[in-house]
């Protein structure tokens, strides 16, 4: 009882000093407050990153994702400036006396205008104040200009070419940052946790371009208010639809099209957008005679409405599936969806809130009909969230929040699909648990020069039962086979069946936050940050690429929460007046209860995984390089990376030596060296080019260090996990984009990109196996390479 | 499941623009190790006494000179039941045989090896296996519906735990169709197994004709041998392609008492075996 009095003062003390914090900055002076939107002239899509400021003055705020500002300022008069690269300032005499609201709209530069010059959103230069680091934004605007493979725009693969992020190369789902897994990345689609980022594995990623407004990913020192990931955070961001007028985008490509219409809705007091994507490959194959089809589609939703000044409403929703059949003889279907209702409620000038239902769902099947069963499997959740942030004064800014995922894991269930099938019904055990946040977190500027944000998120896991629970000998899922050598399951002593009400296990943790900017002067700056994080489910993938058919697991008796710390430094400077920009980040990370498959697991269809891993850790360090040239025809980026990766999985309370001796080895994402050059030329205002180019050490993997022979065959023998490379990985890309039409009048206005990706046809090992010549029987190696050259046109239309 | 997976992804790799080629790579040498491949193999309905024990050493993965048969060394096998030692003679060849083995269902039994003043021991246990029940050609089923293919069926006892390993070498060929089998899905079902070939010109690889003859072995497996198996049959199909696991250091039931870093490869089993011939029609 006591215990609880002393918790319950601490608390009362903690709200008090924030409150007093507050209350003191921002009634220092008699302040006043002007607030607002800031929205598109020509779409009326709210803008994320415009600057507003007081001329002469340091006082200035940034809008947030809904297009909303807040700032305050003594009483006077002042000229408040409204700037957003690529947009037209806009500059206007204030006299401060009252609070105020300031809606405005902004104008992009025209391209009616010979105007040549290209300029890269506010958000992709280098920040100097902001302690936000370990950020790359990326506007949708410069991932259209890339060139890609087989004309199809892609997010994911984008990003590929900025610092600290890889992929397991072509054909292989997802991401790597600072050298993490796949499934350390959160990724949202606004505001719903994706669970697989790639269609038709990995060749195309499931974010529609044309739906898209803008992304961000943050590598580290990711805000308080995102949670669950130990890597990163990719938060995508759907448009709103025209507010304006009605339009229509699309593009017909060799692989798919696209078509997207948005436009007013609700008598102008909302807006609409309805975009589709598909493929249609899988066509031409069935007519060249190909039994075996893939294809993919998917559909993007977004509608808003206006109830009031104070009060908007938000829908937004996404479907996409793929679908593959092989000759009628097995077929896969997969697929995210995921649905947003927001309400955006601004309780006065100075707080603003958001509340979210989000409802996100990925499933797989698999139908075999030799065997006639089907395979599937799911997750499921459902998250509220409520999100606010409170303007108390120019220099200080307070996040904070609520949020709670309802999760619903059904790994697996087996049905026959005939009355002769060889193959018996089977569940396995669904599983359940429950995932809550509550975070606050201070953007606070201490001087001019130096602004911190600090802030804590703590976390609450709670694996719910509902479920039979193996119980071993000495709590050993799995015990080490001294002959064998090898990590064996151990037999269930019992089974605990948990009710529904009860828990299985909960896990709690206080993640701190941490990054400071210090300018040095008007073009450079010093950043730090540190941050800890705590995520709680993980996707079992005990291949060297994550593939759709690999099943997310919840943290619970066996396997721990996976936690984080990472530590980074950075330099930031701008040159010749912001044409250029130079950012440099070093950082180290570490990340507790990494787990690792045994040798020989197997996680398809399997009930009890815990007895096919071990618990172990991982470290990252490195240091990225990125070199921007902002301005000018020419623009683009050099970004170079350095970096370790690697793992250690010790046998703990399994015993014996671990995987590879209980030594540390590389992840499988371990890139020693990774360097892009990205360019953008815009020779006229008919013509424009895209070129880039990347170079990465190979993935590392395990080679044959000898062979014998048994049964007939020659087995390959093995030695230290993933210790040597597939040789290393390079490519160049080039498009161009020919505007034909330039009559100002015309509402139609369509383009062609010709692209060629890979134009030296460089067979880029994916993988190598090593087996033997089936008719010689000599032993060889044999390199897949998945992209020669690839030619691609794709018409594009605005209407 | 992992077996439909793996086609999966290789035929949509097919499907696309992918292609693959045969290269030169360097790879690391490891250190030479004994091989024992010690397979006590009883055929249903036969006295089971003549029995075969092969050494060799392994080589470089690149070497493709004959395996280096290994002689000179002791080889017994005792029945840790019955106490009864059985010799096997060095043949001068790698091979080491006997004429007096006597199996028994149920009993244990454990091998000795010495060679090079180094001592390799492993224990085993003699399991049943059930029959073939049929075997059977038919076009319909498998990848390609127009290749044949031979079925092999045979009925798992339910309620018991079983292990199989399945092996179908045709004659024409120099490497055979190998299965490890878990009961897990199948327990008390009759369970189908098929072999058929699709063609690959690349790599010589023709669909069975009429008059093709496919040699048939089924055996019983414990847990531990069916463990090995997986791994050893994962990695002789598909090591180092992105959707396999990550290949290892393979080590069977054969350990070194003198010296225990200095490991053997291959392994010590005991089983009944059901042996069959299929000639396609």
């Amino acid at each position: 009882m006591k215990q609880k009095k002393e918790r319950h003062k601490l608390i009362t003390l903690c709200i008090g000093l924030f409150l007093m914090l507050g209350v003191s900055l921002a009634h220092a002076q008699n302040n006043y407050t002007i607030s607002g939107n800031v929205t598109d002239k020509i779409n009326g899509e709210t803008l994320f990153g415009t600057s507003i400021f007081l001329e002469g003055t340091t006082i200035g705020a940034i809008t947030n994702e809904y297009g909303f500002y807040s700032i305050s300022a003594p009483e006077g008069s002042y000229t408040l400036v409204f700037s957003h690269l690529g947009y037209k300032e806009i500059t206007m005499t204030v006299t401060l006396d009252k609070n105020q609201k300031i809606d405005i709209e902004i104008e992009e530069f025209s391209t009616q205008l010979d105007e040549v010059e290209v300029t890269a959103e506010e958000p992709e230069r280098a920040i100097l104040r902001k302690p936000e680091m370990s950020v790359s934004k990326l506007n949708v605007k410069t991932v259209k200009q890339m060139p890609v493979v087989l004309g199809e725009v892609d997010v994911i693969k984008s990003l590929q070419v900025l610092p600290g992020v890889t992929s397991n190369g072509e054909g292989s789902s997802g991401f790597h940052v600072r050298g993490g897994a796949v499934d350390q990345n959160l990724v949202l689609l606004d505001e719903a946790i994706i669970y697989n980022t790639s269609h038709m594995l990995g060749f195309f990623s499931v974010f529609n371009a044309d739906a898209v407004k803008d992304l961000k990913l943050y590598k580290g020192g990711i805000p308080a208010k995102f949670g669950g990931r130990v890597s990163s955070v990719l938060d995508v961001r759907q448009k709103d639809g025209n507010s304006k007028n009605f339009a229509l985008t699309g593009g017909v490509g060799v692989i798919s099209s696209r078509l997207a219409a948005e436009g007013p809705m609700f008598n102008n007091r909302g807006s609409f957008l309805v975009a589709g994507r598909g493929s249609y490959a899988h066509l031409f194959l069935k007519l060249a005679g190909e039994k075996n089809s893939v294809s993919f589609y998917d559909l993007n939703l977004k509608t808003n409405y206006n109830l009031n000044d104070n009060n908007k409403l938000f829908l937004s929703g996404y479907f996409g599936r793929d679908v593959f059949d092989f000759d009628g003889s097995f077929s896969s279907s997969y697929g995210n969806a995921s649905g947003n209702l927001r309400w955006n409620h601004i309780f006065n000038d100075r707080l603003f809130s958001n509340l979210s239902l989000i409802y996100s769902k990925y499933d797989y099947e698999l139908g075999i009909e030799d065997f006639e069963f089907d395979w599937i499997s799911s997750i499921k959740n459902y998250n509220a969230k409520y999100d606010l942030k409170y303007y108390f004064s120019d220099a200080f800014k307070l996040d904070f929040g609520v949020s709670t995922i309802k999760y619903e894991f059904d790994p697996g269930q087996i049905k026959p699909t005939g009355p002769d099938s060889a193959i018996n019904e089977l569940q396995l055990d669904k599983k359940r648990a429950l995932e809550s946040a509550a975070y606050v977190n201070a953007e606070h500027r201490l001087t001019d020069n130096l602004t911190a944000q600090y802030g804590i998120r703590f976390s609450h896991f709670n694996r719910m039962g509902g479920q039979p629970l193996s119980i071993y000998q000495n709590d050993q899922p799995l015990v080490y086979n001294p002959t064998l050598q090898f990590y064996q399951r151990a037999d269930p002593i019992s089974e605990t069946i948990f009710k529904k009400s009860e828990s299985i296990e909960t896990f709690s943790n206080f993640e701190p936050r941490l990054a400071l900017a210090y300018q040095l002067n008007d073009y450079s700056s010093v950043k730090m940050g540190y941050s800890r994080a705590a995520q709680y489910i993980h996707l079992l993938s005990n291949t060297s690429s994550v593939t759709p058919l690999d099943v997310w697991t919840p943290s619970g008796k066996y396997i721990k929460p996976q936690l984080s710390d990472q530590y980074a430094l950075g330099y930031f400077r701008n040159f010749k007046d912001k044409m250029y920009s130079l950012e440099a980040e070093v950082y180290y990370k570490t990340v507790d209860n990494r787990i690792d498959y045994i040798d020989g697991s197997d996680l398809i269809g399997n009930n009890t995984i815990e007895q096919e891993i071990l618990n172990g850790e991982s470290r990252a360090y490195g240091l990225e390089l990125l070199m921007r040239k902002n301005e000018g025809r020419l623009t683009g980026w050099i970004a170079y990376t350095l970096s370790k990766s690697e793992q250690r999985t010790p046998g703990d309370i399994a015993g014996g030596p671990g995987i590879n001796n209980g030594d540390w080895y590389n992840t499988p994402f371990d890139r020693t060296h990774d360097i892009s050059v990205t360019a953008a030329y815009k020779f006229n205002d008919k013509w424009s080019f895209g070129a880039n180019t990347i170079f990465q050490t190979g993935r590392p993997v395990t080679y044959p260090n000898g062979q014998y022979q048994y049964e007939g065959i020659s087995i390959a023998s093995y030695s230290d996990r993933n210790a040597d490379r597939l040789p290393a990985y390079y490519r160049l890309d080039v498009s161009a984009t020919y505007k034909p039409n330039k009559r100002p009048d015309k509402k139609w206005k369509g383009e062609w990109v010709f692209g060629i990706y890979n134009v030296f046809n460089r067979k880029n090992a994916a993988s190598i196996s090593f087996g033997q010549n089936f008719e010689t029987g000599a032993n060889e190696a044999t390199r897949t390479a998945i992209f020669g050259i690839v030619p691609s046109v794709t018409y594009n239309f605005k209407f | 499941m992992k077996l439909y997976y793996k086609i999966l992804i290789s035929t949509f790799l097919a499907v696309n623009t992918s292609c693959t080629d045969v290269v030169e790579v360097d790879v690391p040498e490891g250190p030479i190790r004994l091989t024992i491949e010690a397979s006590l193999d009883w055929e249903k309905g036969t006295a089971g006494n003549e029995q075969t024990i092969l050494l060799s050493t392994s080589t470089p993965f690149f070497d493709s000179q004959a395996k280096p048969s290994v002689t000179g060394a002791s080889v017994q096998v005792t029945n840790n039941s019955s106490g009864a030692v059985f010799n096997f003679e060095d043949q001068g060849n790698g091979q080491y045989t006997t004429s007096s083995f006597v199996p028994v269902f149920g009993n244990s039994y454990s091998l000795e090896v010495v060679y090079q003043n180094e001592r390799y021991t492993a224990t085993e246990t003699l399991l049943p296996v059930t029959d073939i029940s049929s075997i059977t050609q038919s076009r319909e089923d498998g990848d390609d519906d127009e290749a044949l293919e031979v079925n092999v069926s045979f009925q798992d006892p339910a309620d018991i735990e079983n292990y199989y390993f399945l092996r179908f070498q045709s004659r024409n060929d120099l490497l055979p169709e190998l299965f490890y089998i878990k009961d897990e899905f199948i327990d008390g079902n009759e369970a189908t197994f098929l072999y058929e070939k699709t063609e690959d010109e690349e790599d010589n690889i023709e669909e069975f004709q009429p008059g093709d003859v496919v040699d048939i072995i089924l055996l019983s497996a414990s847990e531990d041998y069916y463990n090995y198996l997986q791994l050893l049959i994962e990695q002789f199909e598909g090591a180092g392609d992105p959707f396999s696991a990550t290949p290892v250091a393979l080590v069977g039931n054969c350990i070194n008492i003198d010296n225990p870093d200095n490991v053997p490869y291959g392994y010590f089993r005991v089983t009944e075996k059901v042996e069959s011939t299929y000639t396609f029609e």
